[in-house]
């Protein structure tokens, strides 16, 4: 690979990059930042790309850093809002007792590429409805994989409230999904 | 925690053991939970199909959209400076 092969990487690999960003950024400025820190950094980092990867997966590689820094510069920027844990949203699903107010439907268990990409829209839909730094913290973990204990030290919160903010965000993904089409229509 | 849990506390039970290693007392006590509870077994399943569906980084076949014509242009005006240098 040589520096010609730049403007190459944005033609070829930029919207794939730019789709990857956006699943996890939730907002199409951020993604474009991500895309062209990622592009400026590969750049610089050509001489070290030994051709072993395919360009779209050492990109991939290096846009995962830049993702996980632009979350992190995020997150430092939100003022984290008295309701952000969505605790009154959370009993709203539970009887008094515990039990589910609402029975939960099994989910069908898509194979088409048709209709995983459809499902994959709804999903990153109701991600981007998720409070902010709950959206953050959510795309780190499971789209991004980072290991809970990172994720909390990345973003400086206490094991706990980062807990919290997980299984409030899987909570209101699983019903914002349910109530999107995941739901099996008169499941078995 | 009492010998079982309620829905609500093996929904966390259930999310947490996602990100760690669940102690073995409360692993237990989940699993009991699940055995007999129709639902809190199809949210513990639904958790795991949603990081499913997450990961799956290959878009290639994704429709959503792209770059934006002026996103694009800036990015390889940024690129190209930096050559330049």
């Amino acid at each position: 690979m040589n520096t010609l092969d730049a403007p190459r990487w944005l033609a070829d690999h930029g919207d794939y990059l730019f789709r990857v960003a956006r699943r996890q950024l939730h907002t199409d400025e951020l993604a474009e930042d991500a895309v062209q820190e990622t592009l400026l950094a590969a750049l610089s980092a050509q001489a070290r790309y030994a051709g072993d990867a395919s360009p779209r997966s050492w990109l991939t590689g290096i846009l995962k850093h830049k993702i996980v820094d632009l979350i992190r510069r995020q997150v430092r920027e939100i003022e984290i809002p008295r309701d952000a844990d969505g605790e009154e949203a959370v009993d709203r699903l539970f009887q008094q007792d515990g039990h589910w107010v609402e029975p939960l439907r099994p989910w069908g268990n898509p194979q088409r590429e048709a209709e995983l990409s459809q499902l994959r829209r709804v999903l990153d839909d109701c991600a981007d409805r998720l409070k902010p730094v709950m959206a953050q913290v959510f795309s780190l973990r499971e789209v991004a994989g980072m290991e809970t204990e990172a994720i909390c030290k990345e973003l400086n919160i206490t094991p706990t409230n980062c807990w919290v903010l997980l299984h409030r965000a899987r909570l209101f993904m699983r019903q914002c999904l349910e109530l999107n089409g995941f739901a099996k229509v008169g499941a078995a | 925690m009492k010998w079982m849990p309620t829905c609500k506390e093996t929904t966390e039970l259930a999310s947490r053991a996602m990100d760690e290693h669940l102690p073995f007392a409360s692993r237990l006590s989940m699993h009991l939970h699940l055995a007999i509870c129709k639902n809190c077994a199809i949210f513990a399943r639904q958790l795991q199909e949603m990081r499913r569906l997450f990961r799956v980084e290959t878009t290639a076949n994704d429709d959503a959209p792209g770059l934006s014509p002026e996103a694009r242009q800036r990015i390889a005006n940024e690129l190209q400076n930096k050559l330049d240098t």
